[in-house]
This record gives structure tokens, C-alpha cells and sequence, in this order.
């Protein structure tokens, strides 16, 4: 029973901090029609920072989550007024090879940058160690945190896109760039403020991971595909599909991992193959031209 | 016009003069070539890392006492990205546009298992100084490709002896999802069967998948199991992130035998600092504190100085390749890639783990792992020290040229 428990709430965090990455990714591309490659090294960035302030500068956790984020929210506009502007109304796979270009570039400038060692950082010392939860069952803080910051990033979310006007534009933005424009609507701002958006997003899940993961040049890789997997589960650009993506993910590694661990390599392909042969646009998308 | 014409021919004149000139220099100090590839980026970058200052220690160290047969010797590295395409592709590139005169490299079994099969076809040697798949010394061996570092079956048949000792019965493993993390399982299960009938090894294991990050399912997947011992061979950033992981889980406070085959790398050893807990069982291709001999003194010494950090085993597998090639080519007295793999056979090599021999019937060194249970920080890398240090005799863990499946 407590295993049970124990891989439940598993997934619940990894699908969360999965969420909160692949929610930006969907963003990005829901507004800027880019499928944005560089996003896992957007996630690495917002790591590396969090290590340089917590543990080459010794500031506190919370100042490197509020700062690392709006670091890389600020390199997001630079990047989008510099490169991703030129694209914007071009076919996807010029967006694709742009920003694989851009990932390049940022692993290896981290690589020159930070060196290519492993870093790792200590939670702060409010959410170090375990808790036990009723049932004697065992679970670090940390952990729990991350599913605390996954719900407050989902409601927060979900209060933007609809109850706030700025909510509402990004969506009328995604829907008719050219129709808001007429109506008087800066979407030059619009869209330039959703891909900082999703670069917060993915930063903010690299803070949060960096004192549960190895802080590596390969991060931001093996976070992309996953968020990938997530996008192809739930529907590309759908604000709900991230969400549900990323929590069926959760629990394919949160159970498979615990009780299918020899076949936990192929169950996450199993999935997205499932969902593709039932819901060929994943379980909330939408047909598209 | 004739003006003209004569000021392009005498362009052309000091062109292919000063031309000359430079190849004339060249061909004096040509230097001989070591072309390399290792993982330079991703998440085991640091392990390319470790290889090329190991290289260019070696490297600087030959040069500054007279070269190879009086010539310089250089190195060139290629990034393998961990891939086995992408290592052929740098192999070919370093032979047929680099030209270079012999080959090293080699960080995962998986890259190895696709690459061995192809060196041949470049007739260069390949000195294999990472990757520890039996397969590059058993099943695929071939006259191009010899290993100087330890393989997973020498450790394993260490670890077995030390899993035998620890009265531990019930064995499972977590281990990467690939021919490493299988292999490691198979050669241990193997040698501890054998030192120890009794042991019962378990169905439940534990292979995530490389780069999972998230180890928190299979950890108590494996507590779940209530093994009294457990084999661990992931490596790298996966360890990084098993071990703060399991801490979290109160694996280690478990009445249990933990052993990790590979723990003892420096590089993961310094990104944990005092997280790597104490007491557990580390196993690693070469420790920097176990040799006792001139030469691992120096390297020892110099590396620290150079570069601020132990020498890892990488960074031993390589400079010991690269001294394996100089002692190599002095003895074929040529630079021919068939004539140095000949050489290399049955050659005795001085390296910092003492004086090696590459087997004649399998290209494999005769050295064996270093284990040791993680002791007190060590405050002059800050990294944990080894205590009750077991180097074992090459000798001792390597099986029979008939028991490895390689027939050259």
C-alpha cells in the first residue's frame, strides 16, 4: 500500500516539474507558431544560474529562484529581438532549424562557460531532509515543494489565460495575430512577452530541479525530448494537453519504474504510440491547417 | 602589360618558393600524431575532459625528453557525443583527413560495440582506455584493437571476491540500460555464484534508462526486494543523481552491502563532496592513491599541479595510451599503423598502475580495479577518501585467452 503511495506521489512530482517545463514549450509555440528546440537549454540555463548564485556566490534558494528565471526571461527577449523575429511568419521547420542552432550555441557556451564537471547544489535547509506522512510513509520535502510549485504555477497559469486581460490578448494573439493587430492590440509585445514567458517557465523548472538533478552540459537534452514526449501526449499547443501530457508521463515513470523497471525504457514510446493511434493530434489537440 | 605580367609570375615564384620553404621545415619536425575520440559534450563531457588533459600530460612529458624516435608528437581529439555513428565518423575523419598515425579513445561500452568491428578497415591501431564492454576483448576482438584499461569482467571477479567476504546474500542491482549496466550484472552474478554457491541473486532489478534523472521509482523498487546487497553501476551525472536521490530515501541507512562499480571516479567523487555517504564499497579502474611506483608519483604530482584535481581514471587511461604508443613505435621503429598494432602485442608498457602487458591472445592488459569503502574527506581535493584500499593483481581477475571468445 505504501509503495502505491509512494509511486503516486513519485509521479505527481515528476509530472509536475515536467509540467511546469513543457507548459512553456506549448506557449511558445500556441503564440509564435515555433517549436522551440532551444527550450531544454533554457531549462539548463536557469540551472546553471541557480549554481552560481547558490553555490559559487552563496545566496539563498529563493533569491536564485526569483533571479535565475528573470535572467533568462530577459536573454529571451534579446534572443527574440535578434533572431526569432526574422521567422515569425515562416514555415515551422525554419523555426526548428533556427532554434536548434540556438541549442547549440547555449551548450556550448555553458560548456566554456561553467566547464564541463558535474555541479550539484543542496536544497534550501527549510526543505532538506524527509518528511513522514501519515501511514508512516516516508517522502523528502523537497520533493513535496516541487509539487506545491507545480500547483501554484498551474493555477497561476490558468488565472492568466482566463481571467486577465493580458491572458486573453496572448490567446486572441494565438488565434488571429493579424485580426488583434487590427483591433489595436500590440502584438509585437504580446508575442515577444509569451516566448519570455516560456523561457521563465523552463528556467524556473531548472531552478527548482537543480537541487534534486546533477547540474550537467546534457541537461537541457535530456529534458527537451521528455517535454517532447509530453507535447506528443497531451497536443501541441494546448495549454490543458501539457498538463495532462506531463501527468501521464509522471506515471509512466513513476509506476514503470517501480514496478515494470524491465521494460521502463520503452513504456514512455509505448505511450505516445498509444495515444498517436487513438488521438493522432495527442488527447487535447486540435487539427490544424 | 609585360610589367604586369612579370609581377604575377614573380607572385607566383615567391608563392611556391615560400611553399616549399614551410614543407621543407615541416618535414624536419613532422610530428607523429595520436588522433583521439572521446565524449566532449552532453551530459559525460567531463570524462572527454579528463581524457585530453591526461593526453596532453603525456604528450608534454615525451616532448620535453626528446619526442618519439626524435620526432614531436601531437594529438588531435573528436568529439564521440557517446554515440557509435558518430565515433566511426570521427575515427575515419582522424585517419583520412587528419592523417594521424594511431588511435585512443573510447568512452562507453555501447560506442565500443560499434565501433571495434570498423578499425580494422582503417589499419590503425585503436588503444581502447574507457570503455569496458568484455566484447572489445572477446567476442570482437581483432589484431587493430587492444585495451589498456580494466574491463567489466576483471571488476566484476574483484567485486565478487569483496561481495563473497561481505557475507551479503541476497544480491540485486541497479544499473544502466544498456550493454554496461547488463554486462556488469551477468559477470558479477557469475563470479559471486561461483565464489559463493549459497548467494541467491534476484529477479527484481533495476535498469533505468541512461540519463533517467529520476531514480526515485527504482530505488524503492530495489528496498522493496529487502536485498542484503546491491551492485550499482551507473555512472556519471545518473550517479550523481542516484546517490542524493537514495540518501533522500534513506537507502543507506539500510542494513545492506552497496557497491558501486564504478563509484570511485573523481569526477563524480568531487561533484558530491560529503553527499557520497561513507562506508559504502567504491570500485574504480585506477585510484590515484594505490600505486606505489616513480611513475604514478609523477603523474600523480603533476596532474594536481596542472590541473587543481586527482587524476580520474580516464585521465590514466589515456596518458598511459599514450606512453603504450611511444614504447610502441620504438619498437616497430616505424610509423605504419599495421607495424605499431603488431608491436603493441605482447608489449610490456610502464604505466602508473606498474608495468602492464598487452596479452597476445586478446589485446587485453593484465590490471585489475582498485575497491576501497568510502572513508573521512580527503581535505586536499575535497573529495572522500578510500579506506581498506584492494588493488587487485591483474593476474587474479582476468580470465583465460580461451574463456574471453576471442580468437585472433
Amino acid at each position: 500500500m505504501s509503495g502505491l503511495a509512494t509511486a503516486a506521489l513519485n509521479s505527481l512530482d515528476i509530472g509536475l516539474l515536467l509540467f511546469v517545463i513543457a507548459v512553456g514549450l506549448n506557449i511558445v509555440f500556441g503564440v509564435l507558431n515555433i517549436i522551440n528546440f532551444a527550450h531544454g537549454a533554457l531549462y539548463m540555463l536557469g540551472a546553471y544560474l541557480a549554481f552560481t548564485l547558490i553555490g559559487l556566490l552563496g545566496l539563498p534558494f529563493w533569491v536564485a529562484l526569483i533571479v535565475a528565471p528573470l535572467g533568462v526571461a530577459v536573454l529571451a527577449v534579446v534572443i527574440d529581438r535578434v533572431l526569432l523575429r526574422f521567422i515569425y511568419g515562416r514555415e515551422i521547420t525554419d523555426s526548428l532549424l533556427l532554434t536548434f542552432a540556438l541549442l547549440l550555441i547555449i551548450n556550448e557556451s555553458t560548456r566554456l562557460i561553467w566547464g564541463s564537471g558535474i555541479h550539484v547544489i543542496d536544497p534550501p535547509a527549510l526543505l532538506a531532509g524527509t518528511l513522514t506522512l501519515p501511514g508512516g510513509l516516508r517522502y523528502p520535502i523537497y520533493n513535496l515543494f516541487v509539487i506545491g510549485v507545480g500547483l501554484a504555477l498551474l493555477a497561476g497559469l490558468w488565472l492568466l489565460f482566463n481571467r486577465s486581460r493580458i491572458g486573453r490578448i496572448m490567446r486572441a494573439a494565438s488565434l488571429d495575430g493579424e485580426m488583434a493587430a487590427t483591433l489595436g492590440i500590440n502584438t509585437r509585445a504580446v508575442v515577444t512577452g509569451a516566448f519570455a514567458l516560456g523561457a521563465w517557465l523552463a528556467a524556473v523548472g531548472g531552478v527548482v530541479a537543480a537541487p534534486m538533478r546533477a547540474i550537467d552540459p546534457g541537461m537541457g537534452d535530456k529534458i527537451i525530448i521528455e517535454s517532447f514526449i509530453v507535447v506528443v501526449i497531451g497536443g501541441l499547443g494546448s495549454f490543458p494537453g501539457a498538463l495532462i501530457g506531463a501527468l501521464v508521463l509522471g506515471v509512466i515513470h513513476g509506476f514503470g519504474g517501480r514496478y515494470l523497471p524491465e521494460i521502463n525504457l520503452i513504456l514512455p514510446f509505448i505511450g505516445m504510440a498509444l495515444v498517436l493511434l487513438v488521438k493522432p493530434h495527442g488527447l487535447m489537440g486540435q487539427k490544424t491547417g | 602589360m609585360a610589367h604586369q605580367r612579370f609581377r604575377r609570375t614573380a607572385c607566383v615564384a615567391a608563392t611556391v618558393f615560400g611553399l616549399a620553404v614551410t614543407g621543407m621545415a615541416q618535414a624536419a619536425e613532422d610530428p607523429i600524431t595520436l588522433g583521439a575520440t572521446y565524449i566532449r559534450s552532453g551530459s559525460a563531457a567531463g570524462y572527454g575532459q579528463f581524457a585530453e588533459e591526461g593526453m596532453q600530460l603525456a604528450v608534454d612529458e615525451i616532448n620535453d625528453t626528446g619526442g618519439v624516435m626524435g620526432r614531436p608528437l601531437a594529438y588531435k581529439i573528436e568529439d564521440s557525443q557517446g554515440n557509435a555513428g558518430t565515433a566511426i565518423q570521427a575515427l575515419r575523419k582522424l585517419v583520412y583527413q587528419e592523417r594521424v598515425d594511431a588511435l585512443m579513445g573510447l568512452d562507453s561500452s555501447g560506442v565500443a560495440q560499434g565501433v571495434v568491428a570498423t578499425v580494422p578497415r582503417l589499419k590503425k591501431p585503436l588503444i581502447v582506455t574507457h570503455a569496458a564492454t568484455p566484447d572489445v576483448t572477446g567476442a570482437m576482438c581483432n589484431p587493430y584493437v587492444y585495451r589498456i584499461s580494466v574491463n567489466i569482467q576483471q571488476n566484476m571477479a574483484g567485486a565478487a571476491q569483496i561481495a563473497a567476504e561481505s557475507g551479503a546474500k541476497r544480491w540485486t542491482t541497479i544499473g544502466p540500460d544498456y550493454a554496461f549496466g547488463r554486462q556488469s550484472w551477468d559477470l558479477f552474478g557469475a563470479a559471486l555464484k561461483k565464489a559463493n554457491p549459497e548467494v541467491t541473486l534476484l529477479d527484481k532489478t533495476a535498469f533505468p534508462r541512461f540519463g533517467a534523472e529520476e531514480f526515485t521509482p527504482f530505488i524503492n523498487a530495489v528496498m522493496a526486494a529487502k536485498p542484503d546487497g546491491v551492485l550499482i553501476s551507473l555512472w556519471g551525472g545518473d550517479l550523481v543523481n542516484f546517490v542524493r536521490q537514495a540518501t533522500d530515501l534513506g537507502f543507506f541507512e539500510q542494513d545492506m552491502t552497496v557497491m558501486f562499480t564504478v563509484g570511485a571516479a573523481t569526477e563524480v567523487l568531487t561533484a558530491l563532496g560529503d553527499q557520497m555517504p561513507e562506508d559504502v564499497w567504491l570500485g574504480t579502474r585506477y585510484w590515484f592513491d594505490a600505486y606505489d611506483n616513480p611513475m604514478n608519483e609523477r603523474f600523480v604530482s603533476a596532474y594536481a599541479k596542472r590541473y587543481d584535481k586527482p587524476p580520474s581514471y580516464n585521465a590514466e587511461g589515456a596518458y598511459a595510451a599514450v606512453h603504450a604508443y611511444k614504447t610502441a613505435i620504438e619498437k616497430a621503429g616505424s610509423t605504419d599503423g599495421t607495424a605499431i598494432a603488431k608491436a603493441l602485442s605482447g608489449l610490456s608498457v610502464a604505466t602508473p598502475m606498474g608495468d602492464v602487458v598487452f596479452r597476445e591472445g586478446d589485446h587485453q592488459t593484465l590490471v585489475g580495479p582498485t575497491w576501497g569503502r568510502s572513508g573521512v574527506m580527503d581535505t586536499r581535493f575535497d573529495i572522500r577518501s578510500l579506506t581498506d584500499i584492494h588493488v587487485f593483481d591483474g593476474a587474479d581477475v582476468t580470465p583465460p585467452v580461451s574463456k574471453t571468445g576471442c580468437s585472433l
